[in-house]
């Protein structure tokens, strides 16, 4: 499989406090890829080093074939980036806005440009310290989507939007990637955002990567079981414990990782039995995953 | 057609997208000819990953349900009586197995959960 971006043993380090270490992270090429994390976890330092606008310590980045910084140009003008805070000169209308940007990328589509304008209800003589909000956010994915980029770095893209502008700004990213095989990198909150679109997950926290799967195995593998009679030392467990609680007499609830159908044979086999087994949704998942994360306790 | 698509559920999306399909067919809700949207138009409405619908038409293609002509579009093919009817058949057991997952969360026995069963259908022949 050939990836998009790829990071190798990435380390950098930001004042006493903050350091991202021992960083691998692999974006196949076509794929829509969800970047999930808490606040402060690294999400926008890693985009900043992925864009070759941080130094990291050390480390390999590798995007779009080319390695950062030494071919930043060439990648970069097959980049799309829409980062957290808005980052154009507030002094210029909507045109001018777009007239620069242009300039900058030989891969620049004017008819899909003008068409999102009208699709975002945007004016054209409208001045950029006027936006709204909203209007703001949908003039960012315009700019990124109207170079036409074979990929797409979105960090938290639709954070603070409403929920009908966020609807227009993520249907023009769709219908973009349903016309070209481009690459999506997105970071959000919004977790339920990301389960409808991504079908790959990485997770961050606090400057790691804690997981990095293909979105069905994330969800398909984290359950909620209820045993009973749970074995006091689970012992060699198929699946990851993550976690178990105690709750009322016999019934106990366990957290695991990694789970597939079979694997109900192994409660057997240790006198205990499966009284259920409750689905998680990314969220969820996402939750338990960090909590145990951080406080690693068991079967880890 | 799609309200029910929901993506916080275990089952893939791609599943969910082309079991609803299947059984717009089976029902006569599609009937043989008709276009699906393109791929393009219904990532769009359902917010999902182009390559989710994508999959979903290939799974009803494999299947026979559907066809898909390159530039043209995906079609609904002419699907025989008792094929739609097992296809009915399967929908109905899933219905059944939700229910009596729901009912044993809740504790409601097998023998209450039939009885109810009776009654309802009972009242709506009645």
């Amino acid at each position: 499989m050939s990836h998009a971006v790829e990071i190798r043993d990435l380390h950098y380090r930001a004042g006493k406090t903050f350091e991202i270490r021992d960083l691998a992270v692999n974006v196949p090429t076509g794929s829509m890829y969800g970047f999930l994390g808490p606040n402060g976890s690294g999400k926008t330092t890693t985009i900043r080093l992925m864009l070759g606008l941080l130094r990291p310590i050390k480390g390999t980045i590798t995007v779009l074939g080319g390695a950062v910084p030494r071919e930043s140009p060439r990648i970069l003008a097959r980049t799309g980036y829409v980062p957290e805070q808005p980052h154009l000169y507030t002094s210029l209308t909507i045109s001018e806005a777009l007239a620069f940007h242009a300039a900058f990328y030989p891969t620049w589509d004017w008819k899909w440009a003008n068409e999102l304008l009208g699709q975002f209800q945007l004016r054209r003589d409208q001045g950029l310290a006027r936006l709204s909000k909203g209007e703001m956010g949908k003039l960012e994915m315009l700019l990124a989507l109207a170079q036409r980029p074979e990929l797409l770095v979105l960090d938290e893209p639709t954070d603070g939007l409403d929920p009908v502008v966020r609807r227009d700004v993520l249907t023009a990213l769709l219908d973009y990637v349903s016309q070209h095989n481009a690459t999506v990198f997105i970071s959000s909150h919004l977790i339920h955002e990301l389960e409808r679109i991504c079908d790959w997950v990485g997770v961050m926290d606090r400057g790691r990567l804690v997981t990095e799967l293909p979105m069905h195995s994330f969800k398909s593998g984290i359950k909620r079981l209820r045993v009973e009679h749970a074995p006091a030392l689970p012992g060699d467990t198929p699946f990851v414990l993550l976690a178990r609680e105690g709750g009322n007499g016999s019934l106990e609830t366990w957290t695991v990782r990694g789970w597939q159908a079979p694997m109900r044979q192994y409660f057997e086999g240790v006198g205990a039995s499966l009284r259920e087994i409750v689905d998680l949704d990314l969220e969820e998942g996402f939750v338990e995953l960090l909590r145990t994360f951080r406080e690693p306790t068991i079967g880890a | 057609m799609f309200e029910h698509i929901d993506p916080r559920s275990p089952t893939p999306l791609y599943a969910q997208i082309a079991a609803r399909l299947k059984l717009a067919v089976a029902s006569g809700e599609l009937r043989p000819g008709e276009t699906l949207p393109s791929v393009r138009q219904l990532a769009a409405r359902l917010r999902v990953n182009p390559a989710t619908v994508v999959q979903a038409y290939r799974d009803l293609e494999g299947e026979g349900f559907v066809e898909m002509k390159q530039g043209a579009g995906t079609f609904v093919r002419e699907v025989a009586s008792d094929r739609r009817a097992v296809e009915r058949g399967k929908q109905a057991v899933r219905l059944v197995r939700q229910m009596m997952q729901e009912a044993g969360q809740i504790g409601v026995t097998t023998h209450e959960l039939t009885e109810a069963i009776r009654q309802e259908l009972g009242a709506k022949v009645a």
